[in-house]
């Protein structure tokens, strides 16, 4: 706790948003998520990056319920996990698009809508606002090009305004322009207060979280903001910096 | 159990399979098409066509009985000839130009009747059975003239119905059952799997919808169409809509007429049953596939013995007794038989062996979607 409060003393007032103790995952003899313990505070974004194949997709479905842990346990406001009512204050972008697409555009965020609980008009048409698809409403997903897609999967996943937001590699296969406005929308859903942690292997990401956490082999080897990795690193590289901390499991508490 | 989210679910369910032509036609045409095609073929088929030749190896005794035969078969409509030898019988047959052969042979002893052998092609069992039923009734025929005795004509009456000339009404109701179940599993199956394959189960598994609601939601979306279709199935099956000539269009009738002695009412809730048991089932073999080929390749596992063993093709009661367990598993044999006892024998719900195939149905319904509700997230409490 005393890192954390160094780092960000506004934060220690308020409950952590997302807890995990312990938490490990094993997969036969595969360990792939690995005694995972951290806290994070609400309103931030958190970067949890690693290659592929490290945790971070497994990490993310413990915290969400979707699968139970061999041991530890995760928290969400306050809630342990799995908790089906606690899903609907929970977003969840998964790595694929995970859209109907024999479904309209508009059909596939109310759908999503009343599968969280929420009813009408006014939430479709904001989430579709937000991604940039409310002229394309009416478009059958299937003719959808990629990136729309994958803006609707975001929509779907924002539809309920969840205080808490998962997004798995959300900016796969989205072009350059498109990442960027991704970004600004969640700048601006955690400067409303939301909490969001985004898996990404693409490094050049970091540095739009406001904290990073480094996965490898199921295991945190490093936390902190892009500013503070670097500096422990003694590189200017988060790259390199991911290299020389993969080791590194003390920087965790 | 939301409401809410049922009906979200259920509509989802019915915009996808609405905009899916592909489906529709499988649901609703392709068994209107096929029904249509069974009952003309079981209907419409040819008597067998008998052309005969006499080989007389027996004299002049040969001569008058085969000649005497050669009447009764021609009164048939056969076209009767003779050749002199068997050989040349048998090249004729071969040929199938003739479709039967008669050979007489003066009996062993003196004063014992002619021996008589049949010969045909053997190609065709139930066609030869035909061939040699012909030649049977002719030497009836052809003794019951000799002798100038009468033959007492059978009268045919039944305990269920009237003694009907149509095949169709027996077969009918199995028909109707096998598509419901046939098509609503194979609609039900690749729709589930592209859900788990397409990522959209996990996602739905990460709001607060429960399994109990999935299964519910696709049970009710499929059960819908299940329903429409059935209703279509058993209006073209039981109507008869008699259509006047209108100008160059010659007078028809579009249905098949399929007489039923039973309420309608009570033959589709007999099927719906089925059918709601085939969207568990659906949901469940989902599981272990893969690829949506692989849905299709549980066919000749879970459907190809119940077609077998349920009454569709072979009457259960002449299937070996080794095999009659069996039966008694099939989900599919309490709706051909139910439908039967709605059908031909014009069962009401107070008839026991109806109730038995209702309760059944709908065990193996509820039980169906009790393991199907587990297989959706079988890592999460």
């Amino acid at each position: 706790m005393a890192l954390l409060a160094q780092m960000d003393p506004d934060d220690v007032e308020s409950p952590p948003a997302i807890r995990a103790h312990g938490l490990v995952k094993t997969f036969g003899a595969l360990r792939a998520v690995d005694d995972v313990t951290f806290d994070l505070a609400p309103g931030r974004i958190y970067g949890l990056l690693g290659p592929n194949g490290s945790g971070k997709t497994t990490l993310i479905r413990l915290l969400t319920g979707l699968t139970l842990p061999t041991s530890g346990w995760a928290e969400v406001l306050g809630t342990r996990m799995p908790s089906r009512p606690n899903l609907g204050r929970i977003g969840y972008m998964t790595q694929s698009d995970g859209v109907y697409a024999a479904l309209t555009v508009a059909e596939n965020v109310r759908f999503f809508g009343a599968a969280y609980g929420v009813e009408g008009d006014e939430p479709v048409g904001h989430a579709l606002e937000i991604v940039d698809l409310a002229d394309r409403r009416s478009s059958i997903v299937g003719t959808l090009s990629g990136g729309q897609r994958r803006r609707l999967s975001l929509a779907c996943a924002l539809v309920h305004r969840p205080p808490v937001l998962f997004l798995d590699e959300p900016t796969v296969g989205v072009d350059p322009l498109l990442r960027v406005q991704f970004w600004a929308h969640f700048r601006a859903l955690s400067d409303g207060g939301t909490t969001i942690v985004v898996s990404s292997h693409v490094m050049d990401e970091a540095d739009r979280c406001d904290e990073l956490l480094f996965v490898r082999s199921g295991k945190i080897t490093a936390r902190g903001t892009g500013q503070e990795i670097r500096v422990r690193a003694g590189t200017a590289d988060l790259e390199q910096a991911f290299l020389r901390l993969g080791g590194n499991v003390e920087v965790t508490r | 159990m939301s409401r809410r989210r049922v009906v979200a679910l259920f509509r989802r369910v019915v915009s996808e399979i609405r905009r899916d032509r592909p489906s529709l036609a499988l649901l609703f045409i392709a068994p209107i098409v096929i029904t249509g095609l069974v009952t003309f073929i079981l209907r419409e088929s040819q008597a067998p066509q008998v052309t005969a030749v006499v080989v007389n190896l027996a004299g002049p005794r040969g001569q008058a009985v085969g000649d005497a035969l050669g009447a009764a078969l021609r009164t048939g409509g056969a076209t009767v000839t003779d050749v002199a030898d068997e050989g040349a019988a048998r090249a004729s047959i071969a040929d199938t130009s003739v479709s039967v052969g008669i050979v007489l042979r003066a009996g062993a002893a003196t004063g014992s009747p002619l021996d008589i052998t049949v010969i045909t092609n053997g190609l065709d069992p139930s066609g030869d059975a035909g061939q040699v039923a012909a030649v049977q009734r002719s030497v009836l025929a052809a003794v019951t003239s000799a002798s100038g005795t009468a033959i007492p004509a059978i009268d045919h009456t039944t305990v269920y119905g009237t003694p009907t000339d149509d095949p169709v009404t027996n077969f009918a109701p199995a028909i109707v059952a096998f598509f419901a179940y046939f098509f609503v599993y194979i609609l039900t199956g690749v729709s589930f799997l592209r859900e788990r394959t397409g990522g959209t189960l996990e996602r739905l598994m990460a709001t607060p919808v429960t399994r109990g609601e999935v299964v519910l939601g696709y049970t009710l979306g499929f059960g819908l169409f299940a329903t429409i279709q059935v209703a279509v199935l058993m209006l073209w099956a039981l109507g008869s809509l008699h259509i006047g000539a209108l100008g160059p269009l010659p007078a028809f009738s579009i249905g098949l007429g399929i007489a039923a002695n039973g309420s309608p009412i009570l033959a589709f809730v007999v099927v719906v049953l089925l059918a709601v048991g085939a969207v568990s089932l659906g949901i469940f073999l989902s599981t272990f596939a893969r690829t949506e080929l692989q849905v299709i390749q549980f066919i000749p596992i879970v459907l190809a013995p119940q077609f077998l063993l349920s009454g569709v093709l072979f009457p259960v009661s002449s299937l070996p007794s080794i095999l009659k367990p069996l039966v008694a598993i099939m989900p599919l044999n309490y709706a051909v038989d139910g439908l039967r006892q709605v059908f031909v024998r014009g069962a009401d719900l107070g008839v026991p062996a109806l109730q038995l195939d209702l309760v059944v149905l709908g065990i193996v319904a509820a039980f169906f979607a009790t393991i199907a509700a587990f297989t959706i997230r079988r890592d999460v409490v």
